[in-house]
This record gives structure tokens, C-alpha cells and sequence, in this order.
């Protein structure tokens, strides 16, 4: 396979720029939340802290991160709660008309966000349940718990099918091999499960601002400054939310291999 | 190619090496292959047997030395360019494909027409008895069904060599012995040349003309099947091939039978008429398992031994007894069942296993 | 382990909370909506009711046929545009990089996942604006200004960012498990570099490549941030032809006849794109 090093190169250079591409938007707001410009262009004004003071003193944010986490908290613990039970029961059970139970778990992120927006609002204001911040935890669950599902079905996929006989054989019962056997085993699996689903619920804005009323999350925040003028308050939340974000992401991947680490030097 | 009257080769190594950084896979490797003959290429995994057939695929760039295929250096040849189609282990068959779009693909990249390529492609399936077969997907075939797939795409083409790495290994057993006969006919009726990697030392026995021993990079002998079965040229092949004893000893005695002293005792042995042996010379002498006999009291032949019987093995009517010497190392003895039928073999009996001169093999250590 | 067919109390506490949350707050609100597109407005207020008239409304109103049209346009535009742009990122990460690189751009590829849509489009902005960075380079070398915001490039901007780190990954997962001694055989029975990606690599790894495509598809026919912010909001697409309609004048069960269009288009192209993907060969 004799190597041929200028399509190599083009094809190198061709992923970097597609890397340009992607992260682009994220440096810049980083580097503009800093900016003393309010209109932000090029050259660069000087470095300040001043919109980060803004959004810091203003009630209205404080708010809003107060009820996000709420929100994504409420919405992390049901949504992987439903995602463990309907991952368990794909891994367990084999049923007529198992293909459309997978598509009622997995459909809802097919669905545009502003039609469930809309959906949403429109029943839970008929039955008066809109506004309200379990309006928006019922709906992002929905949106949430077949990401958790994944996650843990794909924990469930590495289990040795024997693992849970084995208990029964020894005399545990259903109930009892659920506890000792499965949950232990999908432990990292759960906790990344949680933390996904809380970091995707964190960003989730046209849902939220359709079912919302006057709780507003972080992402509606944003959404209504950027429906205003020009304003680097934006990219400070911004920052904020993506460093929030990429912590639990971050902690999610480094349960899972920490974990998967562990087990391969204890196995064998 | 110095000699007078040797088929001309096809391919040759000339001191080809392969390095995958630090790793020597293929070490100065001299090899001829003629046209029209069934090379086997044989060794345990990692002896770089895979990793030849692949420089001469041209699917691994050779790191030092020359390969040469009808007298052409191909080192540079990209494989897209050479005709030496290959039958992987894992048969590689596109699963996208149906059989006869499968067989199609080389001469499709040949850019022949459409008609001639689906007449040419029907002519070898049928040729494997496969025709029926030529609608259906690449998931629905049997195993056996699969080897003669890959068989016709490689041969549709109708190139000079064929190159099989380790094809037969994924079959069982008693498939393997029908595709060996597939793969033997077809070899003398296309008379082709077929280069055959496999770590079985059956497969490569029962179809090749030459086999290849390869160990840790190296050549460690290149002959006939009989040959590399009776007069195995190193210690490690002897080890490697049939079911070989193989004592360590000096010579205590030249003459027309070798006098070789070992741990275990004195014996006999016919020297080879190459090799000049002189007095107190060590060397490793290899006593195949099947060529020693057994009694109960008495030696019957030259060379004997006291073993004591440890446990014996049943393949067929074929026996193998597995029994200690004196000093406590291992020997193996083969013989048909019915001739140990009378015979009170039970753990800890003892027994002589005794061979002729004539049948004894010897290894110099350091040989040339 | 599969296990006999037996309702037990066990099963039903694993398998039911799923069903029952989604059909209350997934599947009821869907059947609501196409409920309410029956339904009537009157004085500002929604009356429940069977009345055709806001499909016929809808479907006779010019505006709403092009914004549908439109969407349809954009959203496919941004999905061949997006799997070609992908594609040879995808293929590169595959097969040209040692498995450490590749893990880190796939860590790199998921990152953008959990950074805010809204604040990546407002960069966006930032860029693309009139006096934006883009013109302000563009100027120091005497070209331009161009009109790079409120277009359909900047509406196809905004996508890219949405999808393009999403459609690498499924085509690179896809790409990274083609059998490489199937590339082998293609190259060792004379097909060439280019053509083993085209007759070989593209036919194994279609599952990722229509996948990625359908969730581009998927993206951009419902996102209304992209032709928002980036693209003018005008001429409208079907979601911002929700928005306007729900948010001012208060016309929800039109919106609703829109939504419910969308939902079925977006149904029919899922179906014929599983299909293809898991359609035997031809």
C-alpha cells in the first residue's frame, strides 16, 4: 500500500478545515464574551469582564439558571429512570409488536422541536398544566428518555446473558437479580445516563419556550436576547452554559471509563 | 535460475525483507516459485507466511529486496495493477453483491463489456458447479458454497497465480478434505500456479507439490512433502512436521552406520551421504513416531529404548502412544490398533520402542 | 435470554412506564394537535369541533404551498450538501489516522453537540453580518462587501453547524467498520483507489451515510433558528410559518394543519429511507 502524500495532505487539511469549521462559532463566542465591544467585530476591543457582571447582576438570570436546574435535574432523574425500565425490557423481553414499542420509546427526537412545542402547549394549556416548571420537565422527558435508553442499552449489550440466570439459579429472585446483578452492572451506565440527559435538557430552547409562560430557562434567555439587538450578554450565558454542559459530559465519559478501566484490570 | 534444465520461475524473492517498525515480519527471504506448480507455505502463526503472500499481492510493500513476477521487478506495482488475485480466509466476498455480480466485479474493473463479462463470469460458475447459485445473495450461501464463490471471482479472470491465504480454515472438517480435492483438480486442470498459506500441516501435505517451512521470519525449508516428512532439515521443523522423537546426542563412532551417543542410551544410525561427520560432532537425531515398533519383552529391531507407558491417543485405526524415557523426556509411538490388540499396555507398563538405522534421520545443530 | 411469553408484575413494571409516559405526553399531544386542526377560532378563543375549513384555508393559500415547497428545498439541499461535505471528513478519520487520532476527533465531533444552538448561530452572525468579520477580511483585500447574512447561504450556514459534526460521526462509525479485506479484494481484483470508495466503501457503509442524511433532513425541515437568525426569517419555512401563525393572531389550529403536514412528510421520507438503507441489493 505505497502511501500517495499529497492527497494524503489535501485530504488532512480538508479535515482540519471541517474541525475550523465546527468549532469556529464556539472560540469566537468565548473570545467575544470577553470583548469590550458591543458591536463585535475585527480588531478586537480589550479584554473585560464587563458582560459577565451584567448577567451576574441581573435577577432575571439568576432566575432562569435557578430554574434550568431544576428543570434538567427533574427531567435527569425521570428520564433515566423510564430510559433503565425501557432498556431493560429490550434486553429481557421478547414481544409481539416489540418493534412498535421501540418506535414509541425512540420516535420522539425525529419529531421537529417547534411541532412538540406546540403539541405540548397546546394540551397542557387545555388542561391548565402549561406554565408552569413541570411543564417543561414533563416535555423534556420525553425528548430525553430515549437518549438515556440508548446509553443504558448499550451497557446492557456488553452484560454476559448468563450473569442474571446464573443469580436466579442460585436463588434470587426476579426482584433480587435485578438488584444484585443488573443494577450493579449498569451503575456507570445510569450515572452517564444522568448526566446526558441533564446536559440535554440544559440546551434544549424552542420545547421549553413554547411551554415555559413566565419560568424561563437559560436557553429561553438566549432565545429572546437573540431576538433583541446586537448584545455580547449573549455569548457570557453562552459560556456559562457550555462550560456547565461539557461538565457533565465530561464527568459522564469519565464514569464510563474509569469504570470499563477498572473492570478490565480487575477482570481476568 | 543458473540451472540447466529447472522449470523457469514465475515469481521469485530476491532477499526480501518486511519491518513493521522495530518487528522483522519476512527476513532476507530467497524464494522461486515455478509456473504451474502448488506451493504450500507453512509455519505457526507470526512466521510471516501471511505476510509474503501479501507482498506478492501487492497488498504489503516489501521493505528490502526485489520480488519479481515473470521476470519483472513488481516491487512498485500497485495491486490494482497486478493480476494476482487472492482467496482470503475470511473469503472477503462482497455482501452488497449477489454470486455472479461477486464473480463479475474483476473483469467489470477490466472494463470488459457487459456481455462477454456475464458469459465469462456464468462459464466459471458453472465450472465450480455453482451456476444454480448465481442469483442468490452472498448471506444465503453455505460455507463450501462461499469458497467456490471466492474460487471463481479470483479465477474469472484467468491469471497465472493464485494466491490462498489460509482459505479452508473457517470449513469443518470433513468439508475441508472435499474443497482440498476441488482445489488439487482444479490446480492440475488449469495448471495454473497456486501459492497456498496455511499453519495445516494436512492441507498443505495432501495438495501441494513443495512445501515451504517458515519460522520466525525465515525459511527453514523448502521440499517436497515427503521430503520435509522424512528428512526434516532443522530441529524445528522436525518438531513442527509429523510426529517426530527427536534425541540429542554426539557421535561416538563413524563408519557406514553413525554410532550416537545420547542421554537416553546408544544407537545406530545411517548417516546422510552429504554430510561428512567426524567424532565427538553433536547433532539431533529425529525418529519419526510411525516408523518405530513396539514389544513387550524383546527388541525387535537395531535401536531401542525402554519407555514406560504414560497414555495413548485414538485417531481412526491409528494409535498414538504417548510414553517417558529414562530420563523422564517424552516419546511418541504410532501403530495401527490391531497390531497392539494382544498387547498389555496399561499406565506405568513398560514396553521397547525400537526402530532400524536406516529409519533414523539426523540433524546437525549447526548445520550450514 | 429471551423468555417465555408470560405477563408477570416483574415485566410490566419494566416495560410500562415508557408506554405510559409517551402515549400521554408524546402521543396524545400529536393526536391533540391533529384534533385541533378540526377545531374553529373564534373571538380569539379555539371551539372544539369538526370543521374542515382551516385545511382548506391552508391548503388553498399560495403562501403556504411555496413556504412548503421551500422547506422541502432547503431541507434537501442541506442534506446532499451536508453528506458531501461529510463524507470525505468521515472517510479521512476512517481510514487515514491512527485510532487514537480518531478517537479524539470523534470526542472533538460531540462536543458541539452540548454547546448551545442559539449562541453558535449568533456567532454566526458575527461573521456573517454586513460588516461582519467575513466582509471586514474581504474588504482588506478589496473585495466584497457580500450579502452572506439573511440568504439562503446564510440559512445553509446555520444548518451545516446544526448537522455536519452529527453526520461525520454516523458516517464515520459506519465507515470504521467496513471489513478492510474487503477493500483488499477490491484492490487485489484491479479496482482502483477512487473507484474501491465508490464501488466498494459507499455501498458497505450506506447505513451511516443514509442515516446521517435522514437526521440532516430531519434537522433542517423542522429548525426555525437556522432561516431565523441566519436566513431573514423571510420568505418563511413551515416552522416559522408555525410560529408566526401561533404567536400573532393566535390562529393555532392553522398552525396546527401545518404541523400535521410536516409530521407526514417527514413520516414518508423516514420510511423510504429505512427502506433504502436496509433494502436488499438491487
Amino acid at each position: 500500500m505505497s502511501m500517495r502524500p499529497p492527497r494524503h495532505f489535501l485530504l488532512r487539511g480538508y479535515v482540519v478545515l471541517v474541525f475550523i469549521f465546527v468549532f469556529t462559532p464556539i472560540l469566537t463566542s468565548f473570545i467575544f464574551s470577553v470583548n469590550s465591544d458591543r458591536f463585535p467585530t475585527i480588531p478586537l476591543g480589550h479584554f473585560t469582564t464587563h458582560w459577565y457582571e451584567t448577567i451576574f447582576a441581573d435577577p432575571d438570570v439568576w432566575d432562569a439558571f435557578r430554574i434550568s436546574g431544576i428543570v434538567s435535574i427533574s427531567v435527569a432523574i425521570l428520564a433515566t429512570f423510564i430510559g433503565f425500565c425501557t432498556a431493560y425490557t429490550d434486553y429481557r423481553y421478547n414481544f409481539t409488536g416489540k418493534a412498535l414499542y421501540l418506535s414509541l420509546a425512540l420516535l420522539p427526537p425525529t419529531i421537529p422541536l417547534v411541532i412538540m412545542g406546540l403539541a405540548m402547549l397546546a394540551l397542557l394549556a387545555r388542561i391548565n398544566m402549561s406554565g408552569e416548571i413541570y411543564s417543561i420537565v414533563v416535555s423534556h422527558v420525553v425528548l430525553c428518555s430515549p437518549f438515556a435508553m440508548a446509553v443504558i442499552r448499550m451497557r446492557l449489550a456488553q452484560i454476559d446473558p448468563d450473569l442474571e440466570s446464573a443469580a436466579w439459579n442460585l436463588g434470587a429472585s426476579n426482584w433480587r437479580a435485578m438488584g444484585e446483578v443488573i443494577v450493579p452492572f449498569c451503575r456507570p451506565a445510569i450515572a452517564s445516563a444522568f448526566l446526558l440527559t441533564a446536559a440535554v435538557s440544559f440546551d434544549e430552547f424552542a420545547v421549553a419556550w413554547f411551554v415555559s409562560g413566565l419560568n424561563k430557562t437559560v436557553p429561553v434567555i438566549i432565545l429572546e436576547i437573540l431576538q433583541g439587538n446586537t448584545d455580547p450578554q449573549i455569548n457570557a450565558i453562552g459560556s456559562i452554559v457550555f462550560i456547565t454542559s461539557m461538565t457533565l459530559v465530561i464527568l459522564a465519559q469519565l464514569i464510563l471509563m474509569r469504570k470499563t478501566i477498572n473492570q478490565t484490570a480487575a477482570g481476568i | 535460475m543458473s540451472a540447466t534444465n529447472a522449470p523457469r520461475p514465475l515469481v521469485s524473492f530476491d532477499a526480501v525483507s518486511k519491518r513493521y517498525g522495530s518487528v522483522i515480519a519476512v527476513h532476507t527471504m530467497n524464494l522461486e516459485i515455478y509456473e504451474g506448480e502448488f506451493l504450500a507455505i507453512m509455519g505457526p502463526s507470526g512466521c510471516g507466511k501471511t505476510t509474503s503472500l501479501r507482498m506478492l499481492a501487492g497488498l504489503e510493500e516489501p521493505s528490502e529486496g526485489e520480488i519479481q513476477l515473470d521476470g519483472q521487478r513488481i516491487n512498485e506495482i500497485s495491486s490494482v495493477e497486478r493480476d494476482t488475485p487472492m482467496v482470503w480466509q475470511s473469503l472477503a466476498l462482497f455482501p452488497f453483491l449477489n454470486v455472479q455480480k461477486n464473480v463479475e466485479f474483476g473483469l467489470k474493473m477490466r472494463a470488459i463489456p457487459t456481455e462477454e463479462r456475464q458469459q465469462r463470469a456464468r462459464r466459471w460458475l458453472e465450472r465450480l458447479e455453482i451456476l444454480e447459485l448465481a442469483d442468490r445473495d452472498i448471506s444465503q450461501l453455505s460455507g463450501g458454497q462461499k469458497q467456490r464463490v471466492a474460487l471463481a471471482r479470483s479465477l474469472v479472470t484467468e491469471p497465472r497465480i493464485l494466491l490462498l491465504d489460509e482459505p479452508l480454515s473457517a470449513l469443518d472438517a470433513n468439508l475441508v478434505v472435499r474443497m482440498q480435492g476441488v482445489l488439487s483438480r482444479l490446480q492440475k486442470e488449469l495448471g495454473i500456479t497456486f501459492v497456498y498459506v496455511t499453519h495445516s500441516q494436512s492441507e498443505a501435505f495432501a495438495m501441494s507439490d513443495r512445501v515451504v517451512i517458515m519460522s520466525q521470519g525465515r525459511i527453514e525449508q523448502i521440499g517436497s512433502p515427503k521430503a520435509i516428512y522424512r528428512s526434516p532439515a532443522s530441529r524445528f521443523v522436525a518438531d513442527f512436521v509429523g510426529a517426530n522423537n527427536i534425541l540429542s546426542g554426539s557421535v561416538t563412532g563413524t563408519g557406514d552406520a553413525l554410532g550416537i551417543s545420547t542421554a537416553v542410551g546408544h544407537f545406530l544410525c545411517n548417516p546422510s551421504a552429504a554430510v561428512d561427520y567426524s567424532e565427538a560432532d553433536n547433532l539431533d537425531m529425529v525418529i519419526s513416531a510411525d516408523l518405530v515398533q513396539i514389544s513387550m519383552e524383546n527388541p525387535t529391531l537395531q535401536n531401542s529404548l525402554r519407555c514406560r507407558f504414560i497414555s495413548e491417543e485414538f485417531v481412526g485405526s491409528i494409535v498414538t502412544i504417548f510414553a517417558e524415557l529414562e530420563d523422564g523426556s517424552d516419546f511418541k509411538v504410532q501403530a495401527r490398533q490391531r497390531d497392539l490388540a494382544n498387547m498389555a499396555l496399561e499406565e506405568g507398563a513398560t514396553f521397547f520402542a525400537s526402530w532400524n538405522a536406516s529409519d533414523a534421520h539426523l540433524i546437525s545443530p549447526n548445520k550450514a | 435470554m429471551k423468555q417465555r411469553r408470560q405477563v408477570t408484575l416483574y415485566g410490566l413494571t419494566w416495560s410500562m412506564p415508557i408506554v405510559v409516559w409517551q402515549l400521554i405526553f408524546f402521543v396524545f399531544p400529536l393526536i391533540f394537535l391533529l384534533l385541533i386542526s378540526f377545531w374553529l377560532v373564534k373571538n380569539y378563543r379555539m371551539v372544539p369541533g369538526f370543521d374542515t375549513v382551516n385545511w382548506v384555508k391552508m391548503f388553498s393559500k399560495g403562501y403556504f404551498w411555496d413556504a412548503y415547497w421551500r422547506t422541502l428545498g432547503y431541507a434537501g439541499v442541506a442534506t446532499i450538501v451536508t453528506s458531501i461535505l461529510a463524507f470525505p471528513c468521515a472517510f479521512a478519520l476512517a481510514f487515514k489516522v491512527s485510532p487514537k487520532v480518531r478517537r479524539w476527533a470523534l470526542f472533538f465531533l460531540i462536543v458541539p453537540f452540548f454547546t448551545s444552538y442559539l449562541v453558535r448561530t449568533y456567532s454566526w452572525q458575527i461573521f456573517l453580518n454586513d460588516n461582519g468579520i467575513f466582509n471586514t477580511l474581504f474588504a482588506l483585500i478589496g473585495l466584497g462587501p457580500f450579502q452572506l447574512l439573511n440568504n439562503f447561504f446564510g440559512t445553509l450556514v446555520g444548518y451545516l453547524t446544526l448537522c455536519l459534526p452529527l453526520v461525520v460521526v454516523l458516517q464515520l462509525i459506519s465507515l470504521a467498520n467496513v471489513d478492510r479485506t474487503l477493500v483488499e479484494a477490491a484492490h487485489n481484483l484491479g479496482c482502483g483507489r477512487l473507484r474501491t470508495v465508490f464501488q466498494v466503501i459507499v455501498p458497505l457503509a450506506k447505513i451511516g451515510i443514509i442515516l446521517g442524511a435522514v437526521f440532516t433532513f430531519i434537522l433542517a425541515f423542522g429548525d426555525f433558528v437556522s432561516p431565523y437568525y441566519l436566513g431573514g426569517s423571510k420568505p418563511p419555512t413551515l416552522s416559522i410559518l408555525i410560529i408566526d401563525t401561533t404567536k400573532s393572531g393566535q390562529q393555532w389550529p392553522r398552525a396546527a394543519v401545518v404541523a400535521v403536514v410536516m409530521i407526514l412528510t417527514l413520516l414518508t421520507i423516514m420510511f423510504a429511507a429505512v427502506g433504502a438503507a436496509y433494502r436488499k441489493r438491487t
